[in-house]
């Protein structure tokens, strides 16, 4: 499912990039406009490795979004990158929630970026994964790293599919925002982007009617060679 | 965040459409909505206040000031929009030791009251937001802090001692080791001691430096308001969110009060609390305002912001005029000035503390004139400027190992023990990360043995990519691994099982053109893919997309699955495909697969062996069941002139 997804977005020149799974607190949080001790930091419950064992503080990597700020500041702009990855959030774990998960970002930083380049490509992306004409609309929201930050949600115009004529909210996304490009080096006078991050599980659910999130980690052939 | 629809009225007047609107209007404009009920005669939105939103919309003037703005109109009645005149008194003093933790503090003096129940309104508006009645001076303190956002503390007046006369208050940070006695928690009724670490902010009486609260997070009961109460002091005043929320979350108390002030309220806000206290403790508890103590050391006011047409266009993907921009921001009650043509300067309404850069604004625009404006820019189809090794080198692994008949799995990245323990694990057993893969690819052989029938495999092989972490000289090191594994009889590995291991490495050799040094281990073979893609040319170009199956996708059966085996004797015109066809046909939804296992031809006829496998989403089946099936097909079998061996 994972290289599907690439597939699509390679279609229309977004490169690979990753980053590791143990990552700083500075590329997880603080250069991503997550302020220490700001409230929004509450929205990621993190696992945090032992100080005796790093010598910067260091999470299990609570979204991909930290190879963002890694790309900027290793290349600048433009970029055009998708980041496939596991991330973790320390929560217990149920049908719909994992403490480990998939998650895929995208950053798209040029001169020139606004939010109807963002609705286009996500609409392009939902509707060759969903295999159907599918529409996007936005909604106020509010992530560190992004201003404006909206709210995705899909709808699945054809098809027959339980999906088909709902509007389901799928992910967050916004434009970048300028203290994320300035701390990768980039003048968000002369560039913009957007980003969104999705969770690749949750897409899974949607397409093939997945009931147990947790059967993605489970190892279980029953489950895996359905795929 | 609760809130009233009656309440909302009060403010928005008759402007305010019905609840469905309001919903609507809200969860297209400004937040989401996370459900609405019925409470005795009133109606209750839940709100969803997103987090740069939770200073000033924690309130229900907030998200009726909110609404106004979204329906370019104004409020019928504004609580912040009056003009204070509150007396001063000199006979209460305050000492701020650290004027940055405590930017505001404020305590107003009323004297003569009568503490009793609250009218009926009052309870019905607490009760209806989940709120127990207490008395009416404490559910007016909670009636104000939902209303506009401040939270205030009531204190006995005659049991807070004085010296010369004058009520003195201070605000310091904590001894370590400082015992505070707080209110009583979650349903409990004895007060909860609290034992400091020294980063806490506390109101302290200053006359016998009593801790009496800790600042923002929780209130004491020392001087509590009780039925007796004749004079009272009420204290409004704003801390710094960061402290505020490091004491609430060490402590685990996420009240309405530290919720509030972690969001930085408006240092503005406290005298309007006061104002609207004052008025209301006058109606429904008597007695005589005295004066207010205002001590302000550190003012700060909202930023004039330039903001752009153009950069508001860019980002936005609209083309909006300057007089269409500087209208919709002007309805968020900010100030609005053209400094050159195309250039505006905006600040912010006091209230609102999150107004601070130019994209702020632009956000405040976007939303308002409507988000579902924006017109999608259809993707142009490029080739990407460069291929990601790891990527490339992992999806080829992937192709080869499929081709040889292997399952990807994923599997969990904690386990019980290994090198590195987290510092906060989710359970004991899942309290370090993995080291390696093939703990977790023998486990897998292990538990999908069991399955072989159901799956119509004869052994088992699964791979995994991922990455694993160790120590390093420099901390916590990560590199990605393969792992892959075969299991060819159920109880445990066989040196048999190293032969197909073999043939998956010299794929891979020859499919990557490397040597492989791994050795199996128990039947499966571990390799670091990190070091390996390192080693390998840079690829120079993306796979082309291919065309993909069809996936569907059934609940995997938490039942035991039971296979029978038939052989047939068939005539030679009678095909697999039709065989297995009819057998399909009359196997009952039951049968969750069929698999041709034997074949072979002698005297113008053919020999087929099926494995059918039994199964059911809803119960273990029992033999019987199983059997009545295979009747049916001997029987079908017969009629089409097979014979069953």
């Amino acid at each position: 499912m994972i290289d599907e997804i690439n597939h699509i977005f390679t279609d229309i020149g977004f490169s690979f990039e990753e980053g590791p799974e143990a990552e700083t607190e500075h590329y997880n949080f603080d250069q991503l406009n997550f302020s220490p001790e700001h409230p929004a930091r509450d929205m990621h419950d993190t696992f945090w490795f032992k100080g005796k064992d790093v010598s910067d503080p260091t999470v299990l990597r609570t979204h991909t979004s930290p190879v963002q700020a890694r790309f900027l500041e290793a290349h600048g702009a433009p970029a055009k990158i998708i980041v496939p990855g596991k991330v973790f959030r320390n929560e217990t774990t149920d049908a719909t929630h994992e403490a480990q998960f998939y998650q895929l970002e995208g950053l798209h930083v040029d001169k020139g970026i606004h939010l109807g380049h963002l609705k286009g490509t996500l609409e392009y992306f939902f509707s060759k994964f969903f295999s159907g004409k599918t529409e996007v609309r936005f909604r106020p929201s509010f992530f560190p790293f992004v201003e404006p930050g909206v709210e995705v949600d899909m709808r699945l115009l054809e098809g027959d599919s339980k999906l088909a004529g709902k509007w389901i909210e799928v992910m967050g996304a916004g434009m970048v925002h300028p203290n994320v490009l300035k701390a990768g080096g980039v003048d968000p006078d002369e560039f913009s982007g957007y980003a969104f991050g999705m969770g690749i599980d949750r897409l899974g659910v949607m397409k093939y009617g997945v009931e147990d999130i947790r059967d993605f980690y489970s190892g279980d052939l029953r489950f895996v060679n359905q795929f | 965040m609760k809130v009233n629809y009656a309440w909302l009225k009060d403010y928005v007047g008759d402007a305010l459409p019905d609840t469905g609107k309001v919903t609507d209007l809200l969860t297209e404009h400004a937040f989401e909505i996370d459900g609405i009920e019925t409470v005795g005669s009133h109606v209750v939105i839940d709100v969803d206040v997103l987090p740069n939103r939770s200073s000033d919309c924690l309130s229900h003037r907030g998200i009726a000031r909110e609404l106004a703005t979204i329906l370019d109109t104004d409020l019928k009645y504004d609580p912040l929009a009056i003009k204070l005149n509150l007396a001063p008194t000199d006979k209460i003093q305050a000492t701020i030791a650290d004027t940055s933790a405590c930017p505001r503090f404020t305590a107003a003096l009323i004297t003569g009251i009568e503490v009793k129940e609250s009218p009926g309104w009052l309870k019905e508006r607490l009760e209806s937001l989940g709120q127990r009645s207490i008395n009416n001076v404490v559910d007016a303190t909670n009636y104000v802090m939902y209303a506009i956002g401040q939270p205030l503390h009531a204190y006995d007046a005659d049991l807070f001692p004085q010296v010369d006369g004058k009520w003195q208050f201070g605000v310091r940070f904590a001894n370590v080791g400082e015992i505070v006695e707080i209110l009583p928690e979650g349903g409990s009724t004895e007060p909860r001691q609290v034992e400091c670490v020294g980063t806490e902010l506390l109101i302290v009486d200053e006359s016998s430096n009593t801790p009496i609260g800790l600042a923002g997070v929780k209130g004491g009961q020392y001087a509590g308001v009780h039925d007796g109460t004749t004079n009272i002091i009420i204290e409004a005043a704003n801390f710094h969110p960061t402290i505020t929320r490091k004491t609430a979350r060490r402590l685990g108390i996420v009240i309405d009060a530290s919720k509030r002030f972690e969001n930085e309220p408006s240092r503005d806000l406290p005298l309007y609390g006061q104002y609207k206290i004052i008025k209301l403790i006058e109606d429904i508890a008597g007695g005589t305002y005295e004066g207010t103590l205002d001590v302000y050391p550190e003012q700060k006011e909202n930023p004039a912001v330039s903001v752009r047409v153009s950069k508001t266009n860019a980002l936005l993907g609209l083309e909006l005029s300057q007089a269409d921009i500087s209208a919709i921001i002007a309805r968020t009650g900010s100030a609005v000035t053209e400094v050159e043509p195309g250039v505006l300067s905006c600040t912010g309404p006091w209230e609102r503390t999150d107004l601070l850069i130019e994209e702020d604004f632009i956000e405040e625009v976007g939303r308002l004139h409507g988000l579902q404006n924006i017109t999608s820019v259809i993707p142009e189809t490029t080739t990407p400027g460069a291929v990601n090794p790891q990527q490339h080198y992992s999806e080829q692994i992937r192709q080869i190992l499929l081709a040889q008949g292997f399952s990807e799995v994923i599997t969990s990245s904690f386990q019980k023990k290994d090198q590195i323990q987290l510092q906060n694990a989710l359970a004991s057993d899942k309290s370090y990360v993995r080291s390696g893969l093939s703990k977790n690819i023998a486990a897998a052989l292990d538990t999908n043995f069991t399955h072989t029938d159901l799956l119509g495999i004869r052994s088992v092989k699964v791979f995994e990519i991922g990455t694993v972490f160790d120590k390093t000289e420099s901390g916590v090191g990560e590199h990605l691994s393969l792992a892959i594994g075969v299991r060819q009889k159920g109880n445990g590995y066989t040196p048999k099982d190293d032969a197909p291991l073999q043939e998956a490495l010299d794929a891979l050799e020859t499919g990557l053109g490397v040597t492989l040094e791994s050795k199996s281990e128990q039947g499966v073979i571990e390799v670091n893919l990190s070091e390996l893609i390192a080693a390998l040319p840079v690829p120079s170009a993306y796979s082309s997309s291919s065309e993909r199956k069809v996936t569907t996708y059934r609940t995997v059966s938490q039942y035991p699955a039971t296979a029978r085996d038939i052989a047939l004797w068939v005539p030679a015109e009678f095909e697999a495909e039709r065989v297995l066809a009819i057998l399909q046909e009359n196997a009952s939804s039951l049968c969750v697969r069929i698999d041709l296992f034997d074949q072979f031809e002698k005297d113008g006829r053919t020999s087929y062996a099926f494995r059918l496998v039994f199964q059911s989403t809803e119960r273990t089946l029992t033999d019987g069941e199983v059997t009545d099936i295979m009747d049916t097909i001997n029987q079908v079998a017969e009629q089409n002139g097979w014979e069953v061996r």
